[in-house]
């Protein structure tokens, strides 16, 4: 099924708001949607909302052989199917473009970046690795998909804690969750993405584009960084022909909403410990 | 005797239910059962001339869907699909989704709830609201126990998972109970695997019958809140 185009009346309100200043959902043009964490009960399950678009992470881990040229690698596996759920527009089993750049966009946040230290996943080397596996299941898309499952990944990697490991010699010893308490993943650092809608002929960059605004924008750009202000990753896919200047506005913006973002993260992090 | 979550206290209990509705709002209608299941859609799309083509959608927690997922699609569309009356909605197609949300056992029988739930509260309309429940006889103490967690299902000898409609009735005399009588209540589905006898089989359906007049009283109850609420915000 394919999404209905907005209306002209849609389009044309929404334009000429923003050419007056002014977002339709009452944003100011730099601020995020309220970001809600919500964990489960097992480790490694957080549910996050990003105003109404939803994005559900679940991380598990289980042991493997690992490859013959990396053998004190582990594996970390990202899957991104955009389940018709999400929206009528995406099919199972085909992937949309959309799809495509979202599934592209996370890797590149996560997996290059170095964001989770695969070394540190090694048992044995040659013989055994941990293979973490990050399920992302989008629940409803209302924009800025990537943003939220970024935060998702992020969140649930740094909240999954995985079975202890004592190695003696040969024998390895995986003990259950009942025996010895879990160990947390070694995580370097914590990339966040901040997605910039372009619009007026690249006059307005506004931050965390709704649906209506994602299907009448000109241009987009992701940026995706940390706190120590280090550039993981910058996509910038087509769209309408941006200044530089205006590219770094939008990082130096995103430094103050990663900043933002991280540190509320990191409370919710800390009240969740504190409750189990 | 107290069950291994440490929650119930008695074998013929089920866990508490906990369900939202209209929780997304890209999709005509959802709802979401907080044990196992998660948001199903229900959309509409081009498809058979004289009736409405229903696709069920299946969707793991973990991993790529695979072929229990797709036998669990099979189960839930050859149920829903004599219970929607989709003589009303010619050349149109019903999409339902099933996310699971968390896995600790009886899936199967809280996507059939989650489902029928999600139908009502897209306005889909149907002949009949179905309830269902899982079973299992235990290995070591041959007791029946309700909507079993992932752990008592690993120490199960056999699995029972019944979908009852909420027309029909015990007719047969409930102070007896002999098992031999008739159990005169029309099964929308049944599901069993492991090792049982006919007796067995016989007990655990009409245990599941009773336990389901819960699930039909809450899906009724769960309805008549979200109605109130927005009635409450039509006049507030």
């Amino acid at each position: 099924m394919r999404d209905a185009d907005p209306s002209t009346n849609e389009r044309e309100f929404l334009l000429a708001a923003l050419k007056d200043g002014a977002r339709i959902d009452g944003r100011k043009f730099y601020d995020f949607r309220t970001l809600r964490l919500t964990f489960g009960a097992e480790y490694g399950a957080v549910e996050v909302q990003l105003g109404n678009t939803r994005v559900l992470a679940k991380v598990s881990c289980e042991v493997i052989r690992p490859y013959t040229d990396k053998p004190t690698e582990g594996f970390l596996m990202f899957n991104t199917e955009l389940s018709p759920m999400a929206s009528a527009a995406f099919e199972v089993g085909r992937q949309t473009d959309e799809e495509v750049l979202v599934s592209r966009l996370i890797e590149k946040a996560m997996r290059r970046s170095r964001a989770l230290d695969t070394e540190g996943l090694c048992i044995v080397a040659g013989e055994k690795v941990w293979s973490i596996r990050v399920d992302i299941h989008f629940l409803d898309h209302d924009g800025n998909l990537v943003d939220a499952a970024c935060i998702a990944a992020i969140t649930a990697l740094l909240h999954f804690r995985r079975p202890d490991v004592t190695v003696v010699g040969e024998d390895v010893t995986i003990h259950t969750l009942e025996q010895r308490n879990p160990v947390p993943l070694s995580i370097h650092h914590i990339p966040i993405c901040t997605t910039f809608a372009f619009f007026n002929n690249g006059e307005r960059m506004i931050v965390d584009p709704t649906f209506l605004e994602e299907q009448v924008k000109e241009g987009d750009m992701t940026v995706t960084l940390n706190v120590h202000k280090e550039v993981c990753a910058l996509s910038k896919a087509g769209g309408i022909p941006m200044e530089i200047d205006q590219i770094l506005q939008c990082t130096k913006i995103a430094v103050v909403k990663v900043a933002e973002i991280t540190a509320q993260i990191q409370a919710a992090l800390e009240a969740d410990a504190k409750k189990r | 005797m107290s069950r291994l979550d440490r929650t119930r206290t008695s074998a013929h209990q089920l866990r508490p239910f906990f369900s939202s509705q209209n929780l997304l709002n890209r999709a005509d209608g959802s709802a979401q059962f907080d044990f196992v299941v998660g948001p199903a859609e229900v959309k509409l799309r081009d498809e058979k001339l004289d009736k409405a083509t229903l696709e069920v959608v299946v969707r793991p927690l973990v991993g790529l869907p695979g072929i229990k997922d797709k036998a669990r699609e099979q189960a839930i569309r050859e149920t829903l699909e004599p219970l929607v009356l989709s003589g009303l909605h010619p050349r149109t197609g019903i999409q339902i989704v099933v996310q699971t949300m968390k896995d600790d056992g009886s899936i199967l029988a809280t996507a059939f709830n989650a489902t029928i739930l999600a139908l009502l509260d897209a306005g889909i309309p149907l002949k009949s609201i179905l309830g269902a429940v899982t079973c299992i006889v235990d290995s070591e103490t041959n007791q029946i126990l309700l909507d079993p967690t992932s752990q008592e299902l690993a120490n199960a000898k056999s699995t029972h998972t019944f979908v009852f409609d909420n027309k029909s009735s015990i007719t047969s005399n409930t102070e007896s109970k002999d098992q031999e009588d008739a159990v005169e209540v029309a099964t929308l589905y049944s599901d069993s695997t492991g090792l049982f006898s006919e007796e067995e089989y016989f007990k655990c359906a009409q245990i599941c019958y009773k336990a389901v007049q819960a699930v039909h009283g809450f899906i009724r109850t769960a309805v008549q809140k979200k109605l109130e609420k927005e009635q409450q915000q039509i006049h507030s």
